[in-house]
């Protein structure tokens, strides 16, 4: 099985994408690193200053304030009134920050690559006709793809290592270097919510990988199913992009229907958990874990089961 | 099965109720050639996919060097090497690695010396290290023998070998199979280029429609020849000639050819015999000529694809 894997990784590395695709991300974080330092300005180092100034004047209007508006301003007056208690600066930049919301956003990326790898991985092996050299060997089929599918898995963590990597190398040259548990503030859905840099970041990348597994079966099971490699890449590209847009259907959906929730899309993003605890509701991580989980069993054996089977005829 | 490299028993396959292979059994000596014949489309290629298992069966059994195909798995594959229609590679990696592929697939170990040595046998030494992309048919093809001989196999399947290939590369191809057979390496090739199949295999299979009409031996066909002869009489009377042949029983399976010809199967000696017979009797002989029989005439005489002839001629037996 080491070999089969060896051979299937070489093969990944023997085609020149699969090095773009670790460079797009290299650059598309330090892209990045640049705009936020740009735009962003200096740090402002009166911060307590300003933000007291900001509460008093709210705390002015308030009074004043007619009822409809009140409501927004309490909160906001909750949240600034935060960074004070916390003495949180709110337009902190540093290492850290930019891991947290920047390099976060670009595991996007990390995705799109691994699907687009993933989906070509049995099929390519089809438009290209070396299936038929590759399963006369004395080797069992799902020992094949077994490798196929481990060896796209490890290709991924390997884009989520260049990913952190690259992002803690640009945060650290562009930006200030603070503490891996330095709090701050973390906008949800519900408010605000306080949380420590390092911490929230690593949490992020964990509740992260469930849904690239899911998205990685997917495509690799569409690998399997289509001979040619462009519909197979065509479709994971497609079925990743609709997952991320029926969010707000499905939000719809699960008010009037429980089985919508059971959909895979709402849970294929579950870093949400690392802001709020219940999605559409009610439902919470373990569920949504199990879930996932069922899902990733019946893709599975759908996968192994007509690659055993499959009559290879091209 | 002890002794044969390859033993196929009653392999059938149907897809829905169309059945695309037909209870075919055969079995293929250490050290032969055998070449599986048959217009496109008969299953030849099913056949081979069953084999190397690419496809499923519906029925029957293969046996590998006397391994079972279901219950020894790994041990059947390690002793087939195979190239299934055109050798395919991996465009963008090297010739070499992707022997290196292949030899990491082995069920035993392959050493950096015996890579070596396949390469120099498929004359690649210069291109090994080119990415494939850059090879051409030949030398993919020689690509193709390389991967296949990597494990040595004792069973060599080829399908469609010569295919692409130019007469010269044709040529050496099929010198290079005689010397591969003298190591003890059988090999199943399957072709409907039936002039190829006659220069190249020991024994042969006809397959149509999935089924096997025929298995013989290329040599038997070839003795044949040295002591039954097709021969042409063109005489001045047919009638007449006919009637003295087939009164004396000099010769069997008379036909009219045309106006003027008759053709007769008969041995050395009775050609002789019959030409006297029909000097004697005034029939004026002109011409007297004998046809033989190639693999490419038997073929169609099987197939019944070479019907056209004989609407024309007059059966008189």
């Amino acid at each position: 099985m080491f070999m089969l894997i060896k051979n299937e990784i070489g093969k990944i590395f023997g085609k020149k994408a699969s090095w773009i695709y670790m460079l797009i991300i290299v650059i598309a974080v330090a892209i990045g690193g640049i705009l936020e330092d740009r735009i962003g300005g200096e740090p402002n180092n009166n911060w307590r200053e300003e933000t007291q100034a900001t509460v008093n004047q709210l705390q002015q209007d308030l009074e004043a304030a007619p009822e409809e508006e009140k409501e927004w301003m309490s909160a906001e007056l909750k949240r600034q009134q935060g960074f004070l208690d916390e003495n949180i600066n709110p337009n902190a930049k540093s290492n850290w920050h930019f891991m947290n919301v920047t390099v976060a956003g670009v595991t996007m990326l990390v995705t799109l690559f691994a699907v687009i790898v993933s989906s070509a991985s049995v099929s390519s092996e089809f438009s290209d006709g070396t299936i038929k050299q590759l399963l006369i060997r004395p080797h069992e089929r799902w020992a094949i793809l077994l490798s196929k599918y481990l060896s796209v898995i490890i290709y991924s963590l390997l884009l989520m290592i260049v990913l952190i990597l690259a992002g803690f190398v640009t945060g650290s040259i562009l930006f200030d270097s603070v503490d891996f548990n330095t709090k701050f503030f973390e906008n949800t859905l519900e408010g605000q919510r306080i949380a420590q840099l390092g911490p929230q970041f690593f949490l992020k990348t964990v509740y992260y990988l469930p849904s690239l597994l899911i998205l990685i079966t997917i495509s690799f099971m569409l690998s399997t199913l289509f001979k040619s490699q462009s519909l197979a890449v065509g479709i994971g590209i497609f079925v990743l992009f609709l997952s991320s847009t029926l969010g707000g259907l499905i939000v719809f959906l699960a008010e009037k229907y429980t089985w919508a929730k059971f959909l895979i899309f709402p849970h294929l993003d579950l870093t949400v958990y690392a802001l709020q605890d219940k999605i559409l509701g009610d439902v919470t991580l373990p569920i949504s874990l199990l879930t996932l989980g069922v899902y990733y069993i019946i893709f599975i054996a759908l996968t192994f089961t007509i690659f055993q089977k499959r009559d290879v005829s091209i | 099965m002890a002794g044969k490299a390859l033993e196929i028993q009653s392999l059938t396959k149907k897809i829905k109720d169309k059945v695309i292979v037909d209870n075919v059994s055969l079995s293929i000596e250490k050290g032969e050639i055998f070449g599986l014949l048959g217009p496109n489309g008969a299953g030849k290629t099913t056949i081979i996919r069953m084999i190397v298992s690419l496809i499923g069966r519906t029925q029957g059994s293969v046996f590998v060097n006397g391994y079972n195909l279901d219950t020894h798995f790994k041990e059947s594959m390690s002793e087939i090497g195979a190239i299934v229609e055109n050798p395919e590679f991996y465009k963008y990696l090297s010739g070499y690695k992707n022997l290196r592929h292949y030899a990491n697939m082995a069920k035993n170990k392959i050493s950096d010396e015996r890579i070596q040595e396949v390469i120099r046998v498929a004359d690649l030494e210069e291109a090994i290290h080119q990415k494939v992309k850059t090879y051409s048919l030949g030398m993919r093809q020689r690509l193709g023998v390389a991967q296949a001989l990597l494990h040595s196999p004792s069973l060599l399947i080829l399908d469609e070998p010569t295919n692409g290939l130019d007469p010269q590369g044709i040529r050496e191809f099929r010198e290079y199979l005689r010397s591969i057979t003298k190591e003890g390496i059988s090999v199943l090739v399957s072709s409907h280029l039936l002039s190829e199949m006659q220069l190249m295999c020991d024994r042969y299979a006809i397959i149509e429609k999935g089924k096997l009409i025929h298995i013989s031996s290329i040599n038997q066909l070839n003795d044949q020849n040295q002591e039954v002869h097709t021969v042409m009489f063109e005489v001045s009377d047919l009638e007449m000639a006919l009637e003295l042949l087939s009164e004396n029983n000099l010769g069997v399976d008379f036909k009219k050819v045309d106006q003027n010809q008759i053709s007769v199967i008969l041995d050395k000696d009775s050609i002789a015999a019959a030409n006297r017979l029909l000097v004697k009797n005034n029939v004026d002989v002109y011409a007297i000529h004998t046809v033989t029989t190639t693999l490419e005439d038997r073929f169609l005489e099987l197939t019944g694809k070479g019907s056209q002839e004989v609407k024309t001629s007059v059966h008189v037996n």
